[in-house]
């Protein structure tokens, strides 16, 4: 029997869950496979339909797992293997190494001292980034990752000879923990969908085909191009931008299911494009607009009311080179309008889809379904897009509706 | 107050779509990918996502005055690009069958000739009156019957002339309702496609002349060359296969005029002029039949095997009608050319009877016309000369006989002058 609760996932869904579970007095563990907290909202620049940064929210789940004595919290670490049930799990976490030491939270003289630069993953490849970094401008740990790939090079040394003796640690190994745990609440997250995959719509062949998680990172003014969305061919200003909406979703031989949130992402990217300049056209191709629930759709008719956002009811099935360099050519069906359209525009935005991380990485003794999301089970509980596509508000829901479902597993097992 | 538009199910018309094969259509969601991944569809009337719509909704009268489905040649893209397994070409050619049955008339022979065992007993019934005739012809030309005598002739057993007062007839009622169902068709295609009409209520129609050189034969050039066919991606090879029988049946279908023409009217006015059946091997009208009785059997091989791997891969769907006309044109060519060799081969009671289930064959095919797919070559050559025209009338450019076209509302509120 164990008192405690194993969350699989640092992102906001497994840091509610987590913050939850320990208010209500039980011992939590966090396993997060990247370096930072956060997950997918930490790449995010404004949450819809307030338009507020998530920071803040970010901030205050760090403070409280920070200050609660009952948090035990594992960053790029994973977890290799469940057994046992409920009331009893047996976790076998794999923690790698970082190859720094928690007071190393300036990267300046590692990184200086060094030529190599990568992509920066974080940035979805838009920047580069050198081997010693800070994976988010406010990480949580705020410590410093060492790329693995410097290590067994020379640039590893001379890293650590540029920090300060004790910052750097090249002889750290990977670690095994075995964890005891009750209950176990998923929080996986989820992964954009692998835009390359819909071979009609182009992405990886035209330079300025990007993805909605790629705009938000051009958004934030901590991303790649400081908040200013831009075309990767010649980095400059589109004078308009086409939405591909469900590029992914709602396909039997992509995602199955509708993605819940990228309806909204796209109305949500289209004010931060409309904020940056006041002569930009956007094209929003859709099937039909999801703007669930008052607030949503109170969103959409405020978006819809701006004569420079234009919506075609239609899917692009096809993607042409356009005829001013760096452009390209949507093609879909006005189903309302009737023909076909031919929208050339300077940026094209494919709404890519949610898909579940267990659809990729299957963590053995947990049950996903044929989508890749958690089956729940007694003592097993997913919660947030592990479970289902879902926006952020509801995944902090489900989340907390999980911290409570565990907290049953525990209590009417030691009853 | 706003109009209202009260839509009426045709619950008859989705069920006929759903039987013949289209029974995906309510899984489309109208996000239009089918209509841009169509290699064929057109810039100002996609297809076929509004086809889809119609059939679900029960549109049967928007459906039949639609002349879009008759430009799909149903290669398949749509249904791979489908997000929803909706297969709109499935849908597409569950639509054509039932507006062949639409056109159809009497409605008892379409119900005959598209089920399995109805065109089966066609061919029974043809090779029974077939023999009756040649009972008949017995009697006048004292040739022993069934199996005359001697050497295998087939004009012993039916010369031309009765075999064409068979065909003939069946012709005439064969042309009379296909007739009948293009006009039909055709009128409905021009209210679909929203063309104007006249103070009086009339639709245009086309001068016989230029409505000819200019609409009938550049469709029947592309028809000739399959030139729009052979874009159709995901199953371009089938237009192969297509055009050999295509072209098959016109060879035969000149040799079979230029037979008749010599028997039937040459033979009779001038008797002594020598002309006389069977034509030996070399010569040319008898190397064309025989290379069009080649072309047409390995063509609808060619067509057949193609549509079972593709059926096989899940790219398209083959309904009952699409086998009864593959293997009927199968039995015409195969029974023509084994009743040829083996008449060559002299074997007398073998050659009669294959010879009598050729016609029955032939003349049921020649019946199947109107009802069964096989009329996709009356409604998709219509459509093809009527995309033509419609484009013109649209454009004020051809109908009413006048260069630019008047109409009340086009001038209404204006100075004519």
């Amino acid at each position: 029997m164990s008192e405690s609760i194993l969350v699989v996932g640092g992102g906001f869904s497994g840091l509610t869950a987590a913050v939850e579970a320990a208010e209500m007095g039980y011992d939590v563990y966090i396993i997060e496979k990247e370096s930072y907290m956060g997950g997918r909202v930490a790449q995010l620049n404004k949450y819809f339909p307030k338009l507020c940064p998530p920071s803040c929210g970010l901030e205050i789940n760090y403070k409280r797992i920070k200050t609660s004595p009952k948090i035990t919290f594992y960053s790029l670490a994973e977890v290799e293997s469940v057994s046992g049930g409920p009331g009893d799990f047996n976790v076998k976490v794999k923690v790698n190494p970082r190859y720094t030491t928690p007071q190393c939270n300036n990267c300046g003289p590692g990184a200086e001292a060094v030529t190599t630069e990568m992509p920066n993953e974080f940035n979805f490849g838009m920047n580069m980034r050198k081997p010693l970094y800070m994976p988010t401008m406010m990480a949580f740990p705020n410590q410093c990752v060492l790329d693995p790939a410097a290590v067994s090079s020379g640039d590893g040394q001379r890293i650590k000879d540029a920090m300060p003796d004790g910052y750097v640690d090249l002889d750290q190994k990977a670690e095994i923990i075995d964890l005891n745990v009750g209950a176990i609440i998923m929080a996986t997250g989820w992964n954009p969908y692998d835009a390359t995959k819909m071979d009609k719509l182009c992405f990886g062949k035209y330079e300025n085909i990007v993805t909605n998680m790629m705009v938000e990172r051009m958004a934030s003014p901590s991303g790649p191009t400081e908040g200013k969305i831009l075309r990767p061919s010649d980095k400059e200003e589109p004078k308009t931008v086409g939405f591909v909406q469900c590029a992914g979703s709602r396909d039997k031989d992509h995602l199955k299911y509708c993605s819940y949130i990228c309806c909204m992402a796209t109305l949500k990217q289209a004010c931060y494009l409309r904020e940056q300049s006041e002569d930009v056209d956007i094209y929003i191709f859709y099937i039909d607009i999801r703007s669930p629930g008052l607030k949503y759709e109170r969103f959409y008719k405020k978006v819809k009311e701006d004569k420079k956002v234009h919506f075609i009811k239609g899917k692009v099935a096809e993607v042409k080179e356009g005829s001013s360099p760096g452009s390209v050519v949507l093609i879909a069906e006005d189903t309302i309008g009737g023909g076909k359209v031919e929208q050339e525009v300077d940026l094209a935005v494919l709404a890519t889809g949610m898909q579940p991380a267990g659809a990729t990485e299957k963590i053995p003794g947990i049950e996903y379904n044929s989508d890749g999301f958690v089956v729940s089970k007694e003592g097993i509980i997913p919660c947030g897009c592990a479970k289902r596509p879902i926006d952020v508000v509801s995944s902090a829901q489900s989340a907390t509706a999980a911290a409570l479902k565990a907290v049953q597993t525990l209590v009417r097992r030691a009853g | 107050m706003a109009e209202r538009n009260q839509v009426q199910p045709d619950l008859e018309f989705v069920k006929g779509v759903m039987e013949a094969g289209g029974d995906t259509v309510n899984r489309c969601y109208q996000c239009a990918t089918c209509s841009i991944v169509c290699p064929l569809s057109t810039d100002e009337s996609p297809f076929p996502r509004k086809e889809m719509l119609w059939a679900q909704w029960g549109l049967g009268s928007k459906v039949s005055g639609d002349a879009d489905v008759w430009l799909c040649h149903n290669c398949g893209d749509c249904t791979k690009y489908c997000p929803r397994d909706a297969r709109p070409g499935d849908v597409l050619s569950a639509i054509r069958i039932n507006a062949i049955r639409h056109y159809a008339q009497p409605k008892a022979l379409a119900n005959i000739m598209n089920s399995a065992g109805g065109v089966i007993g066609t061919v029974i019934t043809s090779m029974f009156a077939v023999l009756v005739v040649a009972f008949l012809w017995s009697l006048y030309s004292k040739e022993a019957f069934p199996i005359p005598e001697g050497t295998v002739v087939y004009h012993k057993f039916l010369t031309v002339v009765p075999i064409d007062a068979l065909f003939l007839s069946i012709a005439a009622f064969v042309i009379y309702v296909s007739m009948k169902g293009v006009i039909q068709f055709w009128s409905d295609i021009s209210k679909g496609a929203g063309l104007p009409v006249s103070f009086t209520g009339k639709a245009p129609t086309p001068a016989i002349g230029p409505f000819l050189i200019k609409y009938v034969w550049p469709a029947t050039k592309e028809i000739l060359t399959h030139e729009r066919f052979k874009k159709c991606g995901e199953v371009a090879e089938r237009s192969t296969g297509h055009l050999w029988v295509l072209w098959s049946f016109i060879i035969l279908f000149i040799v079979t005029i230029i037979v008749m023409i010599q028997a039937d009217v040459l033979g009779i006015l001038f008797p002594d002029a020598g002309f006389e059946t069977p034509l030996v091997q070399y010569h040319p009208v008898k190397i064309a039949a025989n290379i069009g009785a080649i072309m047409l059997i390995v063509g609808i091989w060619m067509l057949r095997n193609m549509r079972i791997r593709k059926t096989a891969e899940g790219t398209i769907t083959s309904s009952t009608q699409d086998w009864i006309l593959i293997w009927l044109i199968f039995a015409v060519g195969v029974s023509g050319l084994a009743a040829e060799i083996i008449r060559l081969a002299d074997v007398a009671y073998l050659a009669y009877p294959v010879y009598v289930l050729h016609l029955g064959c032939v003349a049921t095919l020649f019946l199947s016309l109107p009802y069964t797919k096989f009329a996709h070559l009356l409604y998709r050559g219509t459509a093809y000369v009527h995309e033509r025209w419609a484009r013109d009338v649209k454009a004020g450019k051809a109908g009413f006989g006048l260069e630019k076209m008047v109409t009340a509302w086009q001038y209404e509120g204006k100075d004519i002058h």
